[in-house]
């Protein structure tokens, strides 16, 4: 068995060429997702059950369920529905990359919302005291005092959030997108050489994967900078 | 809902293949888990080196990408193999259900070692300075002392590393294990009702989430249940 | 315990609190004039942080009546941030906003719940920055501070809300003992300049000399109130001299 150097050369410009469509997946679905996640976490923990239990529930079965079934749902399943086949989300609904979105979105957030929610926990109460002590109203308190602190305690899961998605952007080659692994999948099945192909991009991949975990390292020291040792 | 009947036969054959290799997984997993945390735990620095490539590795590139290099590599090595004996051999097959196992061991596998390297970390230096100085052997401090400890801090994390496990059981679909997912496609074939098809596998997966959700709890109650007499 | 012709600016009346079945605070009554000092001290668990936790409601109390600065506190009060502001506490953690600077950490409550613009907010956190005596800390983050230092400026922020009444909750026990003095000079000028203060302490020296009246509770119930000097030199009951003789032989 050969190594077809070649190939390599070869096959990694044309996989590169699905790279924007990765990143469009990526990114689209993190800011929605993420969007989705703070509405989702304010219902969370609004305290009244007729927010706080749909959105548990909506959690419960994203979080338990895997991606790739959330995905054929959306694009496979749901043209069944008429309802679907006559909203206004048709148009979106009916094309691969509207479907990839929409899965990934509803997903992240899911995830994400329990991120956050974790963070939220993660404040020390006694800030929230001292808050309240002072007379600042519960509003301001979660905007000035819960947020910032949460955001910080959050960003090492939310990384890990993220490199999370970029490996689900994977997924949409299943429902005929031509993303970096689509690409990849049709020159191993023309070429019988998975070795080289999935090894290429799998090094494509992890240099993402890199660049993510750097950006985030970098965030994370600047958001802690005030937060060193005790004197 | 009646496009179902006939088929609860074959979704539930499906659902076996699924725990079936669940657990051939999670087997792998821990094994792959203990050895890489024995490495990175290791003052070896070539173990230490490898077992940080393969954390790097299984947790930046997408599961997919994973499975397919798996599936398609072995089946190209085996081939060749199998045609250095005997030239008139065009393909041999790798079976899926192995493949999928290996791959997925492998990729929870490199969390598992993070979470097990953690734990083991965890274990109070203490309690294994007390057995030696008791007069047990290493094997024995590991066994009776420092596996129980570790296992209780491990718990936790490592009942999320089941559930990412039992969602990327649908994956293995892809290269095509006849399971659950297969079974949908085949009966989307015939009633063609893709969202009831698929709705009914994520309820299946839904319900598998859920037993190892509450199994992990009650593990973690009897993990924990010296602490719990004590208050 | 009210026998002056002043009003009283906070009373307690029957106040009893429970958490689930554990009653902490047992039928409290307690009459708190306006510029009276008054220090609690007691063993661990005996209610006293309770108490003034219950003073500006961040516990709330299960029966009886708390009235804070003409204001009865009930669970129908929608405006408690009206009372929190005109209550100042001070924590035992300090509880500094980790992520703002100490100048921050003091104008953040006038600009949010006093509407303070931003150059009053500044003009008043400076003033109360310089009373406590660090006022080159301003802009430096809680986390390069001393801890008495940190304490201080929770004083000086609890202080930038114009409060009535001070309520101090051990404010020197997570301290090392060489910074103990500093924050409690800057108590003791608080104490002269008139505020209403209560505050639960071990610190005897300072109840002996800046208190006007010293409380001793015990299991949820004010054993004993008395002046400092009838409080410590002549303790009517036998649990606060057993208190007394643990607490002053060290």
């Amino acid at each position: 068995m050969s190594f077809d150097i070649a190939l390599i050369i070869d096959s990694i410009p044309k996989m590169l060429m699905g790279i924007g469509l990765t990143f469009q997946l990526l990114f689209l679905s993190l800011a929605l997702g993420t969007a989705l996640a703070i509405i989702l976490l304010l219902m969370r923990i609004s305290g009244r059950w007729y927010l706080s239990v749909p959105t548990m529930i909506y959690i419960y079965i994203f979080r338990g369920t895997p991606i790739l079934v959330q995905i054929f749902i959306i694009y496979y399943g749901f043209p069944q529905l008429e309802f679907i086949r006559e909203s206004i989300f048709w148009p979106i609904l009916r094309e691969p990359f509207g479907c990839a979105i929409v899965a990934l979105t509803l997903n992240t957030g899911a995830y994400v919302s329990e991120i956050f929610r974790g963070g939220v926990i993660g404040v020390d109460r006694g800030l929230k005291e001292a808050g309240a002590a002072l007379g600042i109203s519960a509003t301001h308190r979660f905007i000035h005092i819960t947020a910032p602190i949460a955001i910080r305690l959050c960003l090492p899961a939310y990384s890990n959030d993220v490199i999370s998605l970029q490996k689900s952007t994977a997924l949409a080659s299943t429902i005929t997108l031509l993303d970096m692994t689509g690409i990849a999948r049709t020159i191993v099945a023309e070429t019988y050489a998975p070795y080289e192909v999935f090894v290429s991009l799998m090094v494509i991949y992890l240099i993402l994967t890199w660049f993510i975990q750097r950006s985030f390292g970098w965030i994370e020291k600047r958001m802690s900078r005030h937060i060193r040792e005790e004197v | 809902m009646e496009a179902i009947t006939g088929w609860w036969d074959d979704f539930f054959w499906g659902s076996l293949v699924v725990v079936e290799l669940f657990f051939v997984a999670l087997i792998l997993t821990v094994l792959f888990g203990l050895i890489g945390a024995a490495a990175k735990l290791s003052k070896n620095r070539v173990a230490h080196a490898i077992a940080n490539g393969y954390t790097i590795i299984f947790r930046g590139t997408p599961e997919i990408l994973v499975l397919l290099l798996f599936y398609f590599g072995s089946a190209i090595t085996l081939t060749a193999i199998a045609q250095a004996f005997d030239p008139e051999v065009k393909f041999v097959d790798f079976p899926p259900f192995w493949a999928g196992s290996f791959a997925i061991a492998l990729i929870i596998g490199s969390y598992a070692t993070e979470t097990f390297r953690g734990a083991f970390l965890g274990v109070e230096p203490g309690q294994v300075e007390a057995g030696r100085a008791l007069g047990l052997s290493n094997l024995q401090t590991f066994i009776y002392i420092r596996i129980p400890a570790m296992w209780r801090l491990a718990l936790p994390p490592f009942g999320n590393h089941m559930l990412s496990l039992i969602k990327d059981t649908a994956l293995v679909a892809i290269i095509g294990l006849e399971e659950t997912l297969f079974v949908a496609e085949q009966a989307i074939g015939t009633t063609g009702k893709p969202f009831t098809m698929y709705i009914l596998v994520g309820a299946i997966y839904l319900g598998f989430s859920t037993i190892i959700t509450l199994s992990v709890m009650l593990l973690e109650r009897y993990a924990n249940r010296h602490l719990e007499i004590a208050s | 315990m009210n026998d002056s012709g002043q009003a009283s600016i906070i009373q307690l009346e029957n106040v009893d609190k429970y958490f689930g079945d554990f009653q902490a605070l047992k039928n409290i009554s307690l009459s708190v004039k306006k510029g009276e000092r008054i220090v609690v001290c007691g063993p661990s668990g005996s209610g006293k942080s309770t108490l003034i936790r219950c003073i500006n409601r961040l516990e709330e109390h299960s029966k009886g009546k708390i009235i804070v600065n003409g204001h009865e506190l009930t669970s129908a009060v929608k405006d408690i941030d009206a009372v929190r502001r005109e209550v100042g506490m001070v924590f035992q953690s300090f509880n500094l906003f980790p992520h703002l600077t100490v100048i921050k950490n003091l104008m953040l409550a006038p600009k949010l719940a006093r509407k303070s613009s931003k150059s009053e907010a500044y003009e008043v956190a400076m003033k109360y920055l310089e009373r406590v005596k660090i006022p080159e800390q301003a802009d430096k983050y809680p986390s390069q501070l001393s801890g008495g230092q940190q304490q201080r400026v929770a004083i000086a922020r609890a202080l930038c809300m114009n409060p009535q009444i001070m309520l101090f909750d051990e404010p020197t026990s997570a301290l090392d003992p060489e910074m103990i003095s500093e924050v409690l000079d800057v108590m003791t000028d608080l104490a002269q300049e008139g505020m209403t203060m209560i505050v639960v302490t071990h610190e005897m020296g300072f109840a002996r000399s800046v208190a006007d009246n010293v409380i001793f509770m015990d299991s949820g119930e004010i054993v004993e109130m008395n002046p400092p000097k009838e409080f410590f030199d002549n303790p009517k009951s036998e649990r606060t001299k057993l208190f007394l003789s643990q607490i002053l032989t060290h």
